[in-house]
């Protein structure tokens, strides 16, 4: 992740996943936005953007383009992502929920292959507070301060930094990396960011069930972070065989994953094993975190 | 979403994957009008996977037996699931039977094609068996017949075998599928290859951008409705973005993540979660676009049609689309039935779930304050911050006596 002050950044699209509240609070906070790209609308302003009909157009006008967010309908996404790509943007992230598991896998070869970062999709996007916001997470419920925060669920990404700031801890650095299927950005990548990160001194991870990244993230934690780290894992009491994410996966024992692969209890089991503290409930994380650090 | 296996079947034809000759039968008599000679395999059209066993599949040679047979699937409830069409299908001898599928992988992020020599997924040693091979970059014919090789197969049934896989993961793409299986692709003494049956899962969320897809849904939806009269959220349930447990306590949130450790919350002070649905998505149902707010009136509908739930928990935070009219759609849904409930001895069965709604931010300032002036009776509505707090309510609230008007 290549973030600063300066950062260059655009919104491409305008559904119901980005409101002007979203727009206003960015640009409030003091977010670098200069442009959004609504093909068939250009030379108007929308929410005091101006709007141009091709990301090429906003880079002729305002030179390299760092950021996107993309809020366009979830079927134009893969659409979206592509043309910033050819507009050699090379930061992306994904606000749009549902947006059809094949195109992400078609984005992330393409992504992959030329090492361009994506975030989400279905991701609340990225906060430093008192400094930066990208995407849709409430400024509201930040504080500046030395917690990161790295979750699969957009609400609870917000959800978790209002208990801290309530609990007098501020955060460094909150991402949302997308509660859908299958995402970009893995978990993986961020604890190695926030690991990295000076103003980090502790880290939370909020999981839920579906897939394997809490599993490859508890090991990874045992590995190779030294700084402290909580758990929490949303879903451990839903009934997993009605939960459809589940049976999408129901390959897992084929490939020689275990038989509760996806599962939160399968998460759970993984950061007890790795010895990662694990919050029954949001508001249980202050403590936890107290306790660590 | 799982089609049905003449469905599938016609699409594997589409695809150039091979087929039997069959015939959709929508009643006993169209056997009288059979294209097909005999003998041929009856088979119920219901998503149960082991309808055979059942009693669901039969083989016969004669008009007559056909007749009877016909007649006894259809009224031939599988796992609570009538057929309303069977498939009428020409007999094949199989020499060996496989398996393949192509699925996409949710933790890869990647479509893997699965193959083994054993169709049957009934043995414990099943997985052991199966080959695979993680379709990495663009997919190109190799893949397929790297997978076959791995299986144990050579010359030219190699080729005609990989020539299905690389069909399955045409349709796969096309359709925007999360699974394609054949189970089991016969192989006749000539070496030809043949899909007996098979299985295809769209997904959900790519369906509305194929049109003959989504008139599917739609059907698939009415007769779930049909099915369970009783039932309504069966229609809307089996989307991924809704769990329906058995308990008191429906929730209504805007996000899995939400969504998932509202549940929890409330299992743990106790209470027992019911009905729970994602606002963040369209229904299964829902061809049409959809707002926020019109999946917010149609998630209260059909927890209040839920004749178990005695509480809805809302529960937003921060932020959701269409904030300024929530206060209407909420106030809409109280306001009738607590007319209702002063003016109807008559309904007989009229029922009010009680109503916790969390609302957390400051975006909800005017929603909270619009709430708190409107005129309904005690302990029928409450608006609190605190999550912790609306779980404690709604808990609280699911032991007192049901409100009956």
């Amino acid at each position: 992740m290549n973030l600063t002050l300066d950062s260059k950044v655009i919104i491409q699209g305008f559904s119901e996943f980005i409101s002007p509240t979203h727009i206003a609070q960015m640009k409030a906070y003091g977010t670098n936005l200069l442009a959004a790209v609504n093909p068939g609308f250009s030379g108007q302003k929308i929410h005091a953007l101006p709007v141009f009909d091709l990301v090429e157009e906003v880079v002729i006008k305002f030179g390299k383009i760092d950021i996107t967010l993309i809020g366009v309908h979830p079927y134009q996404v893969l659409d979206a992502a592509l043309e910033a790509i050819a507009a050699n943007i090379r930061q992306i992230i994904i606000i749009s929920a549902g947006v059809p598991p094949l195109d992400m896998v078609r984005l992330f070869r393409e992504a992959e292959s030329r090492e361009i970062l994506v975030v989400g999709p279905n991701s609340s996007g990225i906060i430093v507070p008192g400094k930066i916001l990208l995407g849709t997470q409430p400024q509201e419920f930040y504080a500046p301060g030395g917690v990161g925060i790295v979750s699969r669920s957009s609400t609870l990404t917000y959800e978790v930094a209002w208990e801290l700031t309530k609990a007098g801890l501020g955060q460094s650095i909150s991402v949302g990396i997308g509660s859908d299927a299958v995402v970009g950005s893995s978990f993986l990548q961020w604890l190695q960011i926030l690991d990295e990160d000076d103003a980090t001194e502790a880290i939370v991870l909020v999981g839920q069930p579906g897939g394997g990244s809490e599993e490859a993230a508890a090991q990874y934690i045992a590995e190779a972070i030294d700084k402290p780290v909580i758990a929490y894992v949303a879903g451990r009491y839903a009934n997993s065989t009605k939960h459809m994410s589940e049976t999408r996966t129901s390959l897992a024992t084929i490939v020689g994953r275990s038989a509760n692969f996806g599962t939160a209890e399968s998460k759970l089991l993984a950061f007890q094993a790795a010895g990662v503290p694990v919050a029954e409930r949001p508001s249980e994380i202050p403590e936890l975190l107290r306790i660590r650090v | 979403m799982d089609l049905l296996e003449y469905q599938v079947k016609e699409w594997f034809g589409k695809m150039g994957i091979p087929v039997l000759p069959s015939q959709r039968i929508d009643h006993p008599t169209d056997l009288k009008h059979l294209k097909i000679s005999y003998p041929i395999v009856l088979k119920s059209q219901v998503h149960a996977s082991d309808r055979e066993k059942a009693g669901g599949v039969r083989i016969v040679e004669t008009t007559i037996d056909a007749i009877a047979a016909a007649q006894s699937i259809f009224n031939l409830s599988i796992w609570g699931e009538l057929p309303e069409v069977l498939l009428a299908e020409a007999k094949y001898d199989a020499l060996e039977k496989l398996y393949l599928a192509v699925v996409l992988d949710t933790a890869l992020c990647r479509p893997v094609l699965l193959g083994s020599r054993e169709p049957n997924s009934d043995g414990e040693s099943w997985g052991d068996k199966m080959q695979y091979v993680v379709v990495e970059k663009e997919f190109s014919p190799f893949y397929a017949r790297r997978l076959v090789l791995k299986m144990g197969i050579q010359g030219t049934l190699m080729q005609s075998i990989s020539d299905v896989v690389e069909k399955m993961y045409q349709l796969f793409i096309q359709a925007d599928l999360d699974l394609v299986e054949i189970n089991p692709l016969a192989i006749n003494a000539h070496g030809q290859v043949m899909a007996l049956n098979g299985k295809v899962k769209v997904n959900e969320r790519a369906i509305n951008r194929h049109p003959e897809i989504a008139k599917i849904a739609v059907k698939v939806a009415g007769r779930q409705h049909r099915n369970h009269k009783n039932n309504y959220m069966n229609s809307v349930l089996g989307s991924w973005d809704s769990l329906e447990m058995l308990g008191k306590i429906g929730i209504l949130s805007y996000g899995a993540g939400s969504l998932l450790a509202t549940l929890d919350l409330v299992t743990k002070a106790g209470g027992e979660p019911g009905v729970c649905l994602n606002l963040r998505h369209s229904f299964l149902a829902d061809i049409t676009p959809t707002t926020f707010c019109q999946r917010l009136e149609k998630g209260l509908n059909i927890l209040t049609t839920n004749k178990i739930m005695q509480v809805i928990l809302i529960n937003f935070v921060g932020t959701v689309p269409q904030v300024d009219q929530i206060p209407e759609v909420i106030a809409r849904f109280m306001l009738p039935h607590q007319q209702e409930s002063k003016d109807s001895k008559t309904k007989h069965d009229a029922y009010l779930p009680r109503l916790v709604v969390r609302l957390g931010g400051a975006e909800f300032n005017h929603t909270r304050k619009y709430l708190a002036g409107l005129k309904i009776s005690h302990e029928s509505l409450i608006v609190v911050e605190n999550l912790d707090i609306a779980v404690e309510e709604a808990t609280r609230l699911a032991q007192l006596p049901g409100l009956k008007k």
